[in-house]
């Protein structure tokens, strides 16, 4: 992709980049059932992401570094996830958020859910609850920022990063 | 006879499916205020247009459809019609019982545009075969599924691999006792 991925920069370099890029996070928009309700709550004025860097809402995934997935995922919506995802520019970073999105939730059971969205792209950050608070997302962004600021910048960049999820 | 403009109670619209199709209307009740007709197939569609023809029922919203299944119980398929008048402010069920092992229900999708979804969904949830529908494909499943999830004896495959964890109807009470 350029001198990022083949070049080692130096530290003080480095932290800046990841400083940048961990408070400039545009969000791309995966609503997919009433989590969105609260991932859309959490843009607002009230518990206002805007504040730790997060911008809402990208207009296109290829304009986006974060998908967050809040909602029931079915079988027939995982494609539609997975091209999603793959128009996001590296480096990107994904939250699961709500229970259906990290396991299937009260719909484990079903013919056609998806039993996690982990199955379908990396997740690096889950959110548990149903649905879970603004609050929760906030953490789990904070979670995210924290991972961020870790990273080896010339891995993450070439896609080649793949770094445990946290679990808010 | 001009028509009355005024909503036709459950028993009247009973009586007046009985006046006009005798035995083919199988029973007629009142349910909550609805009328609910059980039909047989053979004059289903022609009992539909006249619902929606006769000027005192008009009937000219297709409210849903949808199946149910009484296997369990020891029945076939059913199929329900939910119709309402708009003009008229009435509502009226068909029930069609349809045959257990191959059930079969003729399309009211030339009646009314909008049956042509709702029996789309019923068929690929509960595999009842619209006779005569235009485009009997998939709606809502993803192509590659195969079965009708919404039938009874649906294998839920996580189910199979991890027995439910919570209460089952019914057992409870004799956990209890």
């Amino acid at each position: 992709m350029g001198l990022m991925d083949q070049v080692d920069m130096p530290q003080p370099v480095k932290f800046i980049l990841n400083w940048g890029r961990r408070y400039s996070l545009w969000v791309m928009n995966f609503g997919l059932a009433c989590c969105a309700i609260e991932l859309i709550a959490t843009s607002t004025s009230k518990h206002d992401f805007i504040r730790l860097g997060v911008i809402p809402f990208a207009h296109g995934p290829r304009q986006a570094d974060l998908l967050v997935v809040a909602g029931t995922l079915t079988d027939k919506m995982a494609p539609p996830l997975k091209r999603v995802y793959d128009q996001i520019p590296d480096p990107k970073y994904v939250i699961s958020f709500g229970s259906c999105s990290n396991c299937g939730g009260p719909y484990w059971d079903s013919y056609s859910v998806t039993k996690g969205v982990d199955q379908i792209v990396p997740v690096d950050v889950y959110v548990p609850g149903c649905p879970p608070r603004p609050e929760a997302l906030l953490h789990g962004i904070i979670k995210l920022q924290e991972k961020i600021a870790q990273e080896d910048i010339r891995e993450k960049w070439s896609g080649k990063l793949s770094t445990p999820p946290v679990t808010v | 006879m001009a028509s009355s403009r005024r909503p036709l109670s459950p028993s009247e619209i009973g009586e007046r499916l009985r006046a006009q199709f005798g035995e083919d209307v199988r029973s007629s009740d009142d349910v909550f205020g609805h009328a609910v007709v059980t039909v047989g197939p053979e004059r289903f569609e022609e009992m539909a247009t006249f619902l929606r023809d006769e000027p005192d029922l008009d009937f000219d919203y297709f409210d849903f459809l949808t199946g149910v299944d009484y296997r369990p119980k020891g029945r076939g398929f059913e199929v329900v019609t939910h119709l309402y008048s708009t003009r008229l402010n009435h509502h009226v069920r068909l029930k069609l019982e349809c045959d257990a092992e191959d059930p079969h229900c003729p399309t009211l999708s030339g009646i009314w545009p909008g049956a042509n979804w709702h029996e789309r969904e019923t068929w690929e949830l509960f595999g009842v075969m619209f006779d005569g529908h235009p485009h009997l494909v998939k709606l809502v499943l993803p192509e590659q599924f195969e079965g009708y999830p919404l039938r009874k004896d649906f294998a839920l495959m996580t189910r199979e691999a991890k027995p439910w964890p919570g209460g089952v109807e019914g057992a409870d009470e004799e956990v209890a006792t």
